[in-house]
């Protein structure tokens, strides 16, 4: 392809290629101070096509493919691409990743205790995730958790945190303008706007954290907090799970393990400094 | 779910017997839930989907008010739609009927029904299955 | 007149765990993970002893629990249904 670029996101390395320059440039700005991949190697490559052959020039119309590629996905438009090799990265982990057991889950760690959130989207983990990473705890990540089937440790993910609409404002308010992408506005989920995660969590890409509690947030609701039995907590998160299904037994021996090693907890919160307030107690909780 | 404990009740009481109950169950009830492969949940944040209504292997057919296919001009029946639907405008028409932009609104049933009766392998069910439907 | 036999698969075909009062099931043959509540699990042990029709199969069961639930025979007819729908047993 025309132009390229390759990232390492914590385990895991992409190449993105474009028929397009601007969506390359705008990824490297968002993912400034990453690393790239040893060796140039990578797992998944992204690549943003035109639709078709004239849709390059004409009304520019970006085809999300590369390794993976999921039949009805929408082309974007051209001032989307941003949005378009995110999107792309997170279809080849989505279909693609077997080395790890995959979580639709936010992480966040403190004193070597990682929290798993996990919920539906638009159920408010992605903007929890980038308060708690300006307020002391590592984002590990927003969008996908990495349980290491061997040995039942969490990995990081730090993808730029996808913030919609509300919560965009939000984030600006906590973090520095340099981390922020630009504003997507009118694309098929609302306005978007993406958020580097800050340089702790990128100079400890590498570093591994124990699971320590399992999370279902759920906002717009009155306060509330209550234990979740054991076997709703293993069908929630197989629901979650893109790829525990294809992995097998070792899938299988690593959720239950998961499980039946740490407590798990629903809660309602009407707004984040509530949810944050809770958060702050279970890891007291968990620290005595 | 949980058992409870017998003693055993009679003569020779030395070592009470404890015997836990096993609750049957009723006949209709479900005692066992096979895991699915899913895609959906995180499909939210892959696909900027659409539908189209019918897929392209439907060849010019319309579809009845139930959904299913049928052939052109058939009575009662609803065009193919020129374009595709957009996941968003799929979600109001399955949560609370609003017909989207451009549809007749007397084949939005017919639509909404054909969207329902889609099943992995056919156009547009990765698509429906990210818009999260209460099952 | 005799009816089916049931048969499960033996206990190094299957991974079980459980979890709060629930089974967890890996059936390495399928590859398939199921959430089973009881009677399923014990229904399950029993058929490891040997395959079994339905009245062999409540008196084994009924060697270990008392039964609670009317029309035991039907239940276990319904369970048993259940469990060759997702595999975990066989009619031969």
């Amino acid at each position: 392809m025309r132009h390229s670029l390759s990232l390492q996101i914590g385990p895991v390395a992409f190449r993105i290629g474009s028929a397009w320059r601007a969506p390359l440039d705008a990824l490297a700005a968002l993912y400034a101070g990453y690393p790239t991949p040893a060796d140039g190697i990578c797992d998944f490559t992204v690549r943003l096509e035109p639709d078709k052959p004239w849709r390059r020039l004409i009304r520019p119309s970006v085809a999300i493919r590369g390794d993976y590629v999921l039949p009805d996905a929408a082309p974007l438009s051209l001032a989307h691409g941003l949005l378009a090799a995110e999107m792309g990265m997170n279809l080849q982990m989505a279909l693609g990743q077997k080395t790890y057991l995959l979580l639709h889950a936010a992480s966040v760690e403190k004193d070597g205790r990682a929290l798993i959130l996990t919920g539906e989207s638009g159920a408010g983990k992605s903007t929890l995730a980038a308060l708690l990473g300006e307020r002391g705890w590592r984002l590990m990540g927003d969008e996908f958790a990495l349980l290491d089937m061997d040995n039942g440790l969490l990995l990081p993910f730090p993808r730029a945190i996808s913030l919609k609409n509300g919560a965009i404002g939000v984030m600006e308010a906590e973090a520095a303008p340099e981390r922020f992408g630009p504003r997507l506005i009118g694309t098929p989920k609302g306005d978007i706007r993406h958020l580097r995660p800050n340089a702790d969590a990128l100079a400890r890409m590498g570093e591994g954290a124990k699971p320590a509690l399992i999370l279902f947030p759920r906002f717009g609701e009155a306060p509330a907090v209550r234990s979740v039995g054991a076997a709703e907590v293993f069908m929630r998160l197989t629901q979650a799970s893109t790829n525990y299904v294809t992995l097998g037994r070792r899938g299988f021996d690593a959720l239950t393990r998961l499980i039946a090693t740490n407590p798990a907890l629903a809660i309602d919160y009407p707004d984040t400094a509530t949810a944050i307030g809770l958060i702050e107690d279970f890891r007291q909780e968990l620290a005595a | 779910m949980s058992g409870t404990d017998d003693d055993q009740s009679g003569g020779n009481a030395f070592v009470p017997t404890r015997r836990t109950v096993l609750v049957l169950g009723a006949v209709a009830a479900s005692t066992v839930v096979t895991v699915r492969p899913a895609l959906a949940q995180t499909t939210g944040s892959v696909l900027a989907c659409e539908i189209p209504v019918p897929g392209p292997q439907a060849g010019g057919s319309y579809i009845g008010p139930d959904g299913s296919l049928v052939a052109p001009g058939t009575q009662g029946a609803a065009p193919p739609l020129a374009r595709p639907l957009r996941g968003e405008e799929v979600k109001q028409l399955l949560q609370s009927g609003t017909t989207p932009a451009g549809v007749d609104p007397t084949s939005a049933q017919a639509y909404a029904n054909y969207i329902r009766r889609l099943q992995a392998g056919m156009s547009g069910f990765t698509c429906y299955a990210s818009l999260q439907m209460p099952r | 007149m005799p009816g089916p036999q049931y048969h499960a698969d033996p206990e190094a075909a299957v991974k079980s765990v459980a979890l709060d009062g629930l089974s967890l099931i890996f059936h390495a043959p399928s590859g398939m993970t199921h959430i089973v509540a009881p009677p399923a699990p014990e229904i399950l042990a029993a058929l490891r002893l040997g395959p079994a029709e339905v009245g062999e199969l409540i008196a084994r069961l009924s060697a270990w629990y008392d039964f609670e639930g009317d029309a035991a025979a039907d239940a276990i007819e319904a369970r048993l249904a259940e469990l060759e729908s997702a595999g975990l047993v066989r009619r031969a």
